[in-house]
């Protein structure tokens, strides 16, 4: 198998772990190299198995990730029966901005139901609307991986946690500008790596402080 | 790129480039959006149209080329949508895209029978590295194994799928 110096690299584009920059310069690479292309095509579809199938493949392994620690538990334990509850609520709200892209039984989802098809139904409350230092939203279950992401034109950072609350590394404040408009997502995943809702898109400016 | 007027060269710029094109344009607006299609054909019309008129003088390779014609499309689409609907722009895909179904669902099948029996030590590198998405070094960490050890087994994983390709 020929290596390319690029191969490396290839994970990191498709996990959107590359910065601006890295990326433009890797996808005109792999415009131009059809070795790196067949690579990125198939490590996409090996990834897309992995996560289809993981229940059959990974049925067998200890898959217990470490305990959260317990005020983090605590909160969850708290939060959950009330976001359930404002999220039917501002789910007719969040309607009428994403109208189309959730469908009508939101207002009555009461339940996230962790399965392998994708539930959309519900939206998840984003509690930090303006200028940020950090972003929280409500807890929606336990064992859910949320997906932050942070946008101008494009994608500029994603990060995923555990936790309902993250706060945006120096490395990607200093890229950006302030006094220009962001929009900033969440999104639910379940412990199978299946997107179960999805926050609106909610525009922040972004505002520099000399003493965070 | 010399005189390329005649049309098998243009024909073969456009089954060379078209996929990583259709790749790059539906990672950018997400493959759910009706318009990836167009957007595509009008990228490769355009490159030919550049092509032809002697616009594109190979300066840069032809990929690097196409590459920039792309972005400024995908750009230029994301601007016209944002100014219709503020709140929503585009974005990527959550990654996989959970809209493309696998061409080959029996290729999918049969890789996932192969993966299924894979040795635990192989599985776990699978799970943290691309089921959870964890860097290589974090990989390494969590298994106590060098990331040397992670690439090779992960390699292994796309070995078997690519045997499943070939056959």
């Amino acid at each position: 198998m020929e290596e390319c110096r690029h191969e490396d690299l290839i994970d990191d584009y498709l996990f959107n772990r590359l910065n601006h920059e890295k990326k433009q310069e890797f996808e005109e690479h792999l415009f131009n190299c059809p070795h790196c292309f067949e690579q990125v095509q198939q490590k996409t579809e090996l990834i897309s198995v992995i996560k289809d199938h993981a229940d059959s493949i990974f049925k067998d392994m200890r898959i217990t990730e470490k305990t959260k620690n317990p005020v983090q538990q605590k909160i969850i334990g708290f939060l959950s029966p009330k976001p359930l509850i404002s999220a039917a609520v501002t789910a007719a709200l969040v309607l009428i901005v994403v109208f189309g892209i959730l469908p009508h039984k939101a207002n009555k989802t009461q339940e996230f139901i962790l399965n392998n098809d994708t539930v959309r139904g519900s939206s998840i409350t984003l509690i930090s609307k303006a200028v940020p230092s950090e972003f929280r939203w409500e807890a929606i279950g336990k064992d859910v991986e949320y997906k932050v992401s942070v946008y101008n034109d494009e994608l500029i950072w994603e990060k995923s946690t555990t936790k309902n609350s993250i706060s945006l590394p120096d490395e990607i404040k200093s890229r950006m500008t302030p006094g220009k408009s962001y929009f900033w997502q969440v999104k639910a995943f379940s412990p199978q790596g299946r997107l179960i809702t999805e926050s609106s898109k909610v525009q922040f400016t972004w505002q520099k402080k000399d003493h965070p | 790129m010399k005189k390329t007027e005649n049309s098998y060269d243009l024909k073969k710029i456009t089954s060379k480039y078209r996929p990583i094109v259709t790749y790059k344009v539906k990672k950018s607006i997400g493959s759910h959006t009706p318009e990836w299609e167009d957007i595509v054909n009008e990228i490769m019309l355009n490159t030919i149209e550049k092509v032809k008129s002697g616009e594109f003088k190979g300066q840069s390779s032809i990929g690097t080329f196409i590459y920039t014609i792309t972005r400024r499309r995908i750009i230029d689409h994301i601007r016209r949508k944002k100014k219709k609907i503020k709140k929503h722009i585009p974005e990527s895909d959550p990654f996989p895209d959970p809209y493309v179904q696998i061409e080959n669902k029996e290729r999918a099948e049969m890789l996932a029978k192969k993966l299924e029996e894979l040795k635990p030590k192989y599985k776990k590198v699978l799970y943290l590295y691309y089921y959870k998405g964890l860097a290589r070094k974090e990989v390494a960490q969590k298994l106590g194994i060098s990331p040397r050890r992670v690439s090779e087994r992960v390699h292994y994983a796309q070995k078997l799928l690519r045997k499943i390709i070939n056959k």
